[in-house]
């Protein structure tokens, strides 16, 4: 049917209908007069002749019914029948079809899978009201080598006071605290400004979010419960909202529970985690005049509707500019505030991984569809003549393309259907071995955007596969059926053979393969990379646990040193114990904020000059536990007290960067050990130590500080024991040690130092795992795929191979023909999918840490495993080309 | 396999209704004395099937209607070959020839 005709057809069935039935009526009405009126002439009377009329066309309603569904069956008609014909088909030949619609299933589940985790995180707006307003601030201070750092509170005051385009702006900052009341637990809680959950637009479950009334001075003290703390700690009980729990030995009145899901969705290195187990308001920011060096407050804007990005941009770096003026504090070097859309923010880390990740499924499912192609083109070079009889029997071009179209359709269908199950499957796992920093894919489902993709990719794969077959019979379209059997021995001439098109198909599919394996390659010496790295420490053996100290009971230093004093003496004691100290952030523990502080060369008066370094604050016998590497001087000892000389341990690069070439020891700084946000204080280094890393590697490395705690004291604190007990039996000892000196002060998180070890690289050993399954997937594909065309190849030169052998070739010879015809495809697919994969590497070049993008290794690795592959692969179709009998051929003609 | 004749004889029906339109527009009556005047009487086409054709030959774009009015005046519609049509009848023409030689060949052959 012409297209117009059939959009027409199609218009009128749809809208025309009444119209189309009062014509039907008029039509068939005039046909029965003209007939009576043909009876009348011939001599009947009016009455008979009507009636004669009537009995000759029948049923008046049968005819249109039969009209009706004449047309509307020729709209459906041929469709159904190709679909059915196609299902037939399928049937017809199961095996066929269920390596067809598992391999594509495969392929669509995997992608739908990833799709789902792309779909959740990156697309999907964030679980806030309006959320597309909503923007994170920084700070920029890149000269003490922090890009995107926290903000003063006297800041967010002056963003307050200042803003026109802005709603508002709230503030958080992750810390941690006690409940005291029975059973006494550390909890990892979230400082709020009593607008944050309002400006966020995210509702409590039970109760209420913060009010302003909550942040003022003098308020009853309020908290907010995540809905983990209160199913656990509190039984799930919806009576707790307006009772008062005790939180570090005073009583806070429960004021909400948020929902289960609620997450602050912060960028990961704001430091505040998304599994906060309760909220607490910070205290009113009612004046600019708190320290601007004291920058802690991770700050989060609504803009009014209507206002774009780019002005709030604008407002937020000129009141940055504007203040940075206005206060000496800042220097020469002002105040540089930015902000950036929240969304974009959050998933910032996480972007490039996922997208490459959807990038490398994406490839998987080239090679998945290449191989069901070369199964679509196979069985329609076998079924040649079906179609050159067809052909002879009035199918025109149209209808075949129709028709392989619909068939590639319903194999799409299937394959989709099959790749939404096993990415169901894919996704359920993919969230169980999520890694924590990943914590947030669980909020992938298939949801209507998923389907639709998976719907969508189903269908175009369906219909791109329809073009195998099509390709494969394009020459029989005029054909008798006896060229049709010419064309099925090979034979037929022309420039692109059947064969040589499977062979450029599987060349495709190698070199997807090889990119897929080299980026694998890449991510996985990145990973080995990472674990080979030397962090400065080493976490075997070492068990660490956190204890906030109640301020209420250690009302004075003095108090508070000999409890830790106590704890670190009694902990030695406990048997296997070789070591115990205590710092006051764990290596990359992101659930505290991270600590800097300014330090200046003494004699250097300009607070402009100093740099920034992340600063810790350590008892004595850490270092020595965890193995840190003294470089020069001595690690803290138990005389560096709160009122012995103030002293200082420093890093080697900051040490390289002040003195260069000199020795540290005895050098004087200008630090602030007590965080009043101003070098203040100065401090004598006594020893320098390699730089340990502490924080994720992709947060940038930054110089260290350490202070003996006794003279810079934070709370909490971790300790660390290196022994030789396991966890399992160390841990109520711990317990036991704590509560005998004081029950009060529990131990939190009793943890292996390398969980945090492990949990800092696990987003990376994540990727690259999946990575390797994709491109140990694709190269079993691809290896099917030479198998395939070997085995074609094999069949298609049978009589040669005997001719060969009755000629005397040794079975050496003729495997040699076999596996090195396929040898020189897969060399082909190498050097286009080496190519390819120096283009990839080179996008994944931010992913890749400790390896360059052209890593010689990562690429060597893919060679010896195509190689492997392929001679696999051609073996089976080599040894049936060396049993290929002489006299068979001979027969044959 | 039964379905095989009916198809052949649909196939037949709509040929032979392009065949009757070649020379001149004809309304439905018209068609079917048409019909029975060439084949001598061999085909008598009832209107049960004859509206169903001429509707899908419509929808398909191979003819189309206007109304008009019969010699006695009377209204009725009437069917015209469109240039798809005539072409369809030709190549109809053609395969009808084609099969009408294969299935003498395959006749003679056993």
């Amino acid at each position: 049917m012409p297209f117009v005709a059939r959009l027409r057809s199609i218009r009128n069935l749809l809208f025309r209908k009444e119209q189309l039935e009062a014509d039907l009526d008029l039509e068939l009405k005039a046909f029965v007069e003209e007939v009576t009126a043909r009876h009348v002439a011939r001599g009947m009377t009016h009455d008979a002749a009507r009636k004669a009329a009537l009995l000759e066309v029948g049923s008046l309603d049968a005819v249109k019914d039969d009209v009706r569904r004449a047309r509307l069956g020729n709209s459906l008609e041929t469709t159904i029948g190709d679909a059915r014909y196609a299902w037939r088909g399928l049937r017809r030949a199961p095996g066929f079809a269920i390596v067809a619609i598992l391999t594509l299933g495969l392929g669509i589940g995997a992608t739908t899978a990833i799709f789902s985790v792309v779909n959740a995180l990156l697309l999907a707006d964030l679980p806030f009201r309006d959320p597309g307003r909503l923007v994170m601030v920084w700070n920029d201070v890149t000269f003490g080598g922090y890009g995107r750092g926290p903000l003063a509170a006297a800041e967010l005051y002056d963003l307050r006071q200042r803003s026109t385009v802005f709603d508002g702006f709230g503030g958080i900052w992750a810390n941690t605290t006690v409940l005291t009341d029975r059973d006494p637990e550390q909890i990892r809680i979230g400082l709020v400004t009593a607008d944050f959950f309002t400006l966020l637009g995210a509702s409590p479950a039970l109760g209420r979010v913060f009010r302003l009334e909550d942040d003022e001075e003098g308020a009853a003290p309020t908290i907010l419960l995540s809905d983990a703390l209160w199913r656990r700690r509190f039984g799930g009980d919806v009576s707790i909202v307006g009772r008062t729990v005790e939180v570090d030995h005073g009583r806070s009145t429960v004021i909400g529970v948020m929902p289960a899901g609620f997450r602050p969705m912060l960028p990961t290195d704001s430091n505040v985690p998304d599994d906060l187990q309760a909220w607490l308001p910070l205290g009113a920011i009612r004046s600019g005049t708190a320290p601007r060096g004291q920058r802690f407050l991770r700050v989060v804007g609504r803009m009014k509707p209507g206002v774009t990005l780019g002005a709030a941009q604008k407002e937020i770096a000129s009141i940055g500019e504007q203040t940075g003026r206005e206060h000496a504090f800042y220097g020469p070097a002002g105040l540089k505030l930015y902000g950036v859309g929240l969304h974009a923010e959050s998933v910032r880390e996480t972007r490039p991984t996922l997208l490459a990740l959807l990038a490398g499924v994406g490839l998987l499912l080239v090679v998945a569809c290449v191989n069901v192609a070369g199964l679509l083109a196979a069985r329609a070079a076998a079924r040649t003549r079906e179609t050159a009889v067809r052909i002879a029997l009035g199918a025109g071009t149209g209808r075949l393309l129709r028709q392989y179209a619909i068939e590639g359709l319903v194999l799409g269908a299937f394959g989709g259907l099959a790749g939404l199950f096993i990415g169901r499957v894919g996704l359920a796992a993919l969230i169980a071995l999520r890694p924590s920093t990943l914590g947030r894919i669980d909020r992938a489902t298939l949801d209507p955007t998923v389907l639709a993709f998976t719907a969508g990719v189903a269908l175009t794969w369906g219909l791109l596969l329809s073009l195998a077959p099509l390709a494969e019979i394009r020459g029989v379209t005029s054909a008798s059926p006896s060229s049709a059997r010419r064309s099925m021995r090979g034979l037929r001439p022309g420039l692109l053979t059947p064969y040589s098109r499977r062979a450029a198909l599987v060349v495709c599919q190698v070199a997807v393969s090889v990119v897929l394996l080299v980026a694998a390659g890449l991510l996985g010496r990145a990973f080995l990379m990472l674990v080979r790295s030397d962090p400065g420490f080493s976490s075997a053996g070492i068990v660490t646990f956190r204890v906030a100290q109640n301020w209420a009971r250690f009302d004075s230093p003095e108090k508070v040193i000999a409890f830790t004093r106590e704890l670190r003496a009694r902990l030695a004691l406990l048997p296997g114990v070789t070591g115990a100290g205590a710092i006051s952030h764990l290596p990359y523990d992101d659930g505290l904020p991270n600590w800097g502080t300014p330090y200046l060369d003494e004699g250097d008066n300009n607070p402009a000059n100093a740099g920034t370094a992340d600063t810790r604050s350590v008892m004595p016998g850490f270092f020595e536990a965890v193995g840190a590497t003294l470089v020069e001087g001595r690690f803290f000892v138990e005389a560096d007290a709160m009122n012995a000389l103030p002293v200082t341990i420093v890093d080697d690069r900051l040490a390289k960067r002040m003195w260069p070439g000199q020795s540290a020891i005895g050098k004087r700084l200008v630090g602030d050990p007590r965080t009043t946000g101003l070098p203040q204080q100065t401090v004598t280094v006594v020893g320098v130590v390699r730089h340990l890393r502490h924080r994720r590697p992709a947060i940038e490395v930054r110089e260290q500080l350490y202070y003996p705690f006794e003279q810079a004291p934070r709370n909490p604190m971790a300790y660390v024991v290196r022994s030789d007990l396991d966890i399992g039996r160390l841990a109520p000892l711990i317990r036991q040690t704590l509560a005998a000196i004081d029950p009060g002060s529990p131990a939190a998180d009793i943890r292996p130092l390398n969980d945090y070890v492990d949990s800092a690289r696990a987003a990376r050993r994540f990727a690259a795992v999946l990575a390797a399954a994709f491109a140990a997937a694709a190269l079993g594909l691809a290896a099917i795929g030479v198998y395939g065309v070997a085995a074609y190849g094999v069949a298609l030169r049978r009589r040669e191979l005997g001719v060969r052998i009755a000629l005397g070739a040794t079975r050496r010879r003729i495997l040699g023909l076999v596996v090195g015809e396929s040898t020189r495809l897969a060399a082909a697919g190498l050097g286009i999918g080496l190519l390819g994969a120096a283009a990839a590497a080179v996008s994944l070049r931010t992913q890749l840490y400790g390896v360059t993008a052209f890593d010689p290794i990562s690429y060597g690795v893919a060679i010896p495993s195509l190689a492997a592959a392929v001679i696999v692969a051609a073996w089976l179709p080599a040894r049936r080309a060396m049993r290929v009998s002489p006299l068979e051929s001979l027969r044959a003609e | 396999m039964a379905k095989r004749p009916a198809e052949l004889l649909k196939g037949t029906l709509d040929m032979l209704i392009l065949k009757t339109l070649e020379l001149e527009p004809r309304h439905g009556l018209g068609i079917s004395d048409r019909i029975a005047q060439i084949t001598r009487g061999t085909f008598a086409v009832k209107p049960g099937s004859l509206f169903p054709a001429l509707h899908r030959l419509e929808q398909v774009g191979f003819i189309a209607a206007t109304w008009g009015a019969t010699e006695a005046g009377r209204p009725a519609k009437y069917y015209e070959l469109t240039p798809a049509g005539r072409k369809r009848l030709v190549v109809e023409q053609r395969n009808w020839a084609r099969i009408v030689l294969a299935v003498g060949q395959v006749l003679e052959a056993e």
